[in-house]
């Protein structure tokens, strides 16, 4: 396949400070990528640069093969998703919808059927001449689809569409909208803060930080092999362990983590809160002034205070180099030695 | 419990309402009584519609109500649009909006009065500075004021030209409210700048304009203190307006009681425009 | 409310205990106009300092109230409110309708010295014209002025003419005002010959047309004008020739606020304007000018103007007591002599101009005594009841007939109509 967006050398700086410090990235036809990263990494910044409504202090932005930097959003052929819908309050959903086509001057035929078959993808014949005030978050983020949809364009661009829903509805909209982008063979650039929508609907994700690349990878990447301590800790909930250790740092997840009673080998710790939660407990343990969490299945419930043992396997282990954060090669680095109640020293693994 | 609460609501109702009834009340049904029952400034034993028939008789009322209705008709939708353009003018993004905002809104700080005695400088046939821009090329000057077929006109230029600064205001702070993405919604379906304020920046300001458009009326009914320096209504009543003929009777001819008929006429002139404005356009107005 | 009934019992304890005068304070409150230009609100409030050193036991509250208009309706207002003025300088020609009001007291009830009286004789008889009604003076003149003919003295030298003879005649104000009329290459006029105010105060220009026709407005009465009498028409006729015949004049209506900068700036060579307004011209102008009496038609003539004081009946006996010893300060001659010098207002008796301040300064600015001369071919300003309404259908005659909108015959008949009906029941 070839690259259907190629994005380079993307930099946009406001005030002496780089929002977007050097981007490259490319994304197939019809593939689904995300932009993820912590609020003020700039994934929001490139998107809008992408769609023109920014425009970059350097770099370039090729769509189908064509540079569209001097291109008006209009002309980008691409559709656009945003957060707040930007549905226009005093048009009903069909006006809303049809917009586009009118502003593009399409044959009234032709935009009653491409009104009727995106209508008709996203359930919202019963709502066609209610007003945005009148709907549902779901309903507006079904117009705002539509909106996309009817364009026809072959790469829509999404701003973190489904942040202002509630978690049940965020769930069944996420394969909505994974569903209709095969059906429909769009290219997606999708921008979220939210780990979960990026690793259940995206082929790839870029992973953002600072304004700059960290990590592009397939999802399952970023889980088992983190390319830094950033991706170790953004992603996983809770969060990778990271216990510093000369010039590396070891990381663990915390589903990874064993907790035994104390006397076998292990690393000592001691129990500082149990957090229940349904299917899981996360147990938070302090050692040596490092916050080390286990996620342990069902219900437990220790003792504050007491002290417990630790254990992972050795296959669990990741680690990174302390200075860079980098991600490196277990074997270049020397056995970890962690203190324990008997004077043994543990080195991780069982 | 029911009644106590009412009576409770009546209580924190009362101040507002002595204020309104004192204020507010009284005085309209004084005027009323007044136009039925005066002469001059006394008061007659009986009830009588003389002041209401010499409404009739009155050549200078038809002018007066003729050079209203135009003077409405032509500032209120002139200084709607100008304020219009002036905010999305200074809204854009660009150098010196600040300094452009702060010349827009000048005249709306300064006095009726203060403004009117400026104007009437400019206005001045012979050291005016209009005339003598018209000097410039070649033409001979215009009697601004004097003129009866100009000097309304000339009235409503000064009048839209303090309005329009003070009803930007209102829009520029409507604009603001305008959620931008949906700008770049529209930007995004290549939407003509014309598009985007056709189908969505002037259905959005609606409110806005209802509520200036209300307050506008208003004030081509009310403000008439630059006639007091401009023109005192003249040429010949030629830019007299229904309040300044009101002051005029209570005031300079002490006919208090054609003054109240006046006032009654001038007051149902205004509700009937309240009644129209709030009626008929709000239905098209409210989209939430 | 409360609080001035307190003061006038403080007021009326005041006269028995007159052994401590220090503690007797009477309280005055005085609306006063300005209708010309100038710092004219300074000087009132000097005046009225001396007048408080003078008499500490009197206060006197001096308000600025805009002009002839606004002073009248504040000091009605203020009447009707229940906390009155006590006596207030007001339009000269606001007597009749003051009268209709039942607001003011004649003179005549106040004055009871010989002195007193005496001091109520000793002003100009002309500038009583106005204030005296059925034989009782209910107005006594404080800044009082004729129309004048202002000229700048440089503009005739360049067209030719003697600077030291203005014109006198109505002839005269043609041929010269053609003489001092200039056009430019695009035959737009640049300077005028003359130019007569006709916003604001019309009808009073007016009344010096008609006087130099040899006619008057209205009757001593009130009651009875004279509008569309031959000769008044033919006085309007002629004011309206000197735009549209003799082309001395721009047509159409010349306002009267911004008269006085039009002369100053040059841009016209003759004004009719205030004598009020001298001090001012001379302090502003950077050219050459003289004063002259206006040209006579069949005679010469000007109306008086200006304002009056009034004491109003609400004052109680001390209030008008009071009122009367502020009036007599601000009247004696060493004030006039000192008001007329600042303003260019006339000295209201003979004796201001016997002060040797005045009579030096008459000696070394001579057009400060013309408004002065000119009072003996002077006449009473507009003044009937129902003033506002009948003086308003005047105004409007006359600015439809300089804007061309009718006939000055037409014009004043209609005028004259309608007047006749407002007066019919004062008869």
């Amino acid at each position: 396949m070839s690259s259907f967006l190629r994005v380079a050398g993307l930099r946009r700086i406001y005030d002496s400070v780089a929002a977007v410090d050097d981007i490259s990235f490319e994304v197939n036809k019809g593939e689904f990528v995300a932009l993820l990263g912590p609020s003020g990494c700039g994934k929001s910044t490139t998107l809008k640069m992408i769609a023109g409504l920014e425009q970059p202090d350097a770099g370039s932005i090729e769509i189908d093969g064509s540079d569209v930097l001097a291109k008006t959003p209009g002309k980008r052929n691409l559709s656009m998703v945003f957060q707040s819908y930007a549905l226009f309050p005093h048009l009903s959903v069909k006006e809303n919808i049809l917009f586009g086509l009118k502003a593009r001057k399409v044959a009234k035929k032709e935009q009653k059927t491409r009104l009727a078959s995106a209508v008709a993808m996203v359930d919202l014949e019963p709502h066609l001449n209610k007003k945005p005030g009148q709907l549902s978050g779901g309903q507006s983020q079904r117009v705002a689809l539509a909106r996309s949809i009817v364009s026809n364009a072959p790469l829509c661009l999404m701003d973190e569409p489904l942040s202002n829903l509630d978690t049940k509805l965020r769930a069944d909209m996420r394969s909505e909208i994974r569903s209709l982008q095969k059906k429909l063979g769009l290219t997606v650039v999708y921008v979220t803060h939210d780990q979960i929508e990026a690793m259940s609907m995206a082929d790839r994700i870029i992973l953002l930080n600072e304004g700059r690349v960290e990590q592009a990878a397939v999802p399952e990447s970023f889980y088992n092999e983190p390319g830094s301590t950033f991706v170790a800790s953004f992603i996983g909930h809770p969060p990778m362990n990271l216990v510093s250790h000369n010039d590396f740092q070891l990381g663990v997840r915390p589903e990874d983590v064993a907790v035994t009673d104390g006397n076998g080998n292990g690393v000592d710790v001691i129990v500082r809160e149990c957090d229940y939660q349904g299917s899981e407990t996360i147990v938070t343990t302090d050692y040596q002034g490092s916050v080390i969490r286990a996620c342990l299945p069902g219900k437990r419930s220790l003792q504050e205070g007491s002290r417990v043992q630790l254990q992972w396997l050795p296959e669990a282990e990741h680690f990174f180099d302390k200075q860079s954060g980098q991600r490196v090669d277990r074997n270049s680095v020397p056995p970890f030695q962690f203190t324990s109640s008997n004077n043994n020293t543990y080195s991780g693994g069982i | 419990m029911r009644s106590s609460r009412q009576i409770h609501a009546w209580l924190l109702l009362l101040p507002a309402l002595c204020l309104l009834v004192a204020f507010t009340h009284y005085p309209v049904i004084k005027t009323i009584a007044r136009s039925f029952f005066g002469f001059g400034t006394r008061w007659e034993g009986k009830a009588s519609l003389d002041n209401y028939r010499f409404l009739l008789e009155d050549d200078v009322l038809m002018q007066v109500l003729f050079n209203s209705f135009l003077y409405a008709a032509i500032t209120v939708p002139v200084s709607i649009i100008l304020a219009i353009a002036m905010a999305l003018w200074v809204n854009s993004k660009m150098v010196g909006r600040g300094i452009l905002r702060t010349a827009y809104f000048t005249p709306t700080v300064l006095p009726m009065i203060s403004v009117a005695n400026i104007w009437l400088f400019f206005y001045s046939p012979e050291i005016g500075l209009l005339n003598k821009l018209l000097g410039l090329v070649g033409h001979g000057g215009i009697n601004w004021l004097g003129d009866p077929s100009v000097a309304l006109y000339s009235l409503m230029a000064m009048t839209i030209w303090k309005e329009a600064g003070f009803f930007m205001i209102f829009y520029l702070a409507a604009l603001q409210t305008i959620d931008s993405n949906l700008y770049h919604a529209a930007a995004i379906e290549n939407a003509s700048k014309w598009t985007v304020f056709k189908r969505i920046t002037f259905p959005l300001l609606m409110p806005t304009t209802l509520f200036v458009l209300v307050n506008a009326l208003l004030n081509a009914f009310k403000l008439v203190d630059h006639l007091f320096i401009l023109t005192k209504g003249g040429p010949n009543n030629a830019s007299n307006l229904l309040l300044y003929y009101i002051f005029e009777n209570a005031f300079s001819f002490f006919d208090t009681a054609y003054a109240a008929a006046l006032t009654v006429l001038l007051l149902s002139i205004l509700v009937v425009l309240a009644l129209v404005q709030f009626g008929v356009i709000e239905k098209r107005v409210h989209y939430r | 409310m409360w609080l001035n009934a307190l003061k006038r019992t403080a007021a009326a304890a005041a006269i028995f205990a007159v052994t401590a005068p220090a503690l007797a304070e009477t309280e005055l409150t005085m609306f006063y106009p300005v209708a010309v230009g100038g710092a004219l609100t300074k000087i009132v409030d000097g005046i009225v300092a001396d007048f408080e050193t003078a008499n500490p036991d009197i206060d006197v509250n001096a308000i600025y109230a805009g002009n002839y208009n606004d002073a009248r309706v504040k000091a009605l207002a203020a009447l009707q409110s229940g906390d009155p003025a006590q006596l207030s300088v007001m339009f000269s020609i606001d007597v009749h309708e003051l009268m209709d009001l039942d607001a003011i007291v004649p003179f005549d009830d106040v004055v009871t010295s010989d002195e007193e009286k005496q001091w109520l004789d000793s002003f100009y008889p002309a500038l009583m014209e106005n204030g005296k009604v059925d034989g009782k003076t209910y107005g006594v003149p404080f800044q009082r002025s004729t129309i004048v003919m202002y000229y700048n003295k440089d503009m005739f030298r360049e067209a030719g003419l003697d600077p030291e003879k203005p014109p006198t005649s109505w002839e005269e104000l043609a041929e010269v005002g053609a003489a001092l009329t200039k056009k430019n290459a695009d035959g737009n006029v640049e300077t005028w010959g003359a130019m007569i105010p006709s916003t604001g105060y019309q009808y009073w220009m007016f009344g010096a047309l008609t006087k130099q026709q040899g006619r008057v407005l209205m009757n001593q009465e009130g009651n009875e004008t004279y509008f569309n009498d031959p000769k008044v028409v033919d006085a309007l006729n002629f004011w309206k020739d000197l735009g549209s015949k003799h082309a001395v004049m721009p047509e159409g209506i010349i306002e009267w606020g911004t008269l006085r900068q039009n002369f100053l700036e040059e841009k016209t060579a003759i004004m009719w304007h205030s004598t009020g307004n001298l001090t001012t011209v001379k302090n502003n102008a950077t050219f050459d000018f003289g004063v002259a009496m206006l040209p006579a038609g069949s005679e010469l003539g000007s109306p008086t103007g200006g304002g009056n004081f009034y004491i109003f009946k609400d004052a109680t006996e001390e209030e008008r007591a009071a009122s009367l010893k502020l009036i007599r300060f601000m009247t004696s001659p060493e004030q006039a002599e000192k008001w007329s010098i600042e303003t260019g207002y006339m000295g209201v008796s003979p004796a201001a101009y016997d002060t040797p301040e005045l009579a030096e300064y008459v000696k070394t600015f001579p057009p400060a005594a013309i408004a002065r001369d000119q009072l003996q071919h002077a006449t009473a300003e507009l003044s009937t009841h129902q003033a506002g309404r009948v003086r308003k259908l005047l105004d409007d005659a006359i600015q439809s007939v300089l804007s061309g909108q009718s006939t000055a015959e037409e014009a004043l008949d209609s005028a004259q109509k309608q007047a006749e009906r407002i007066l019919s029941r004062y008869k």
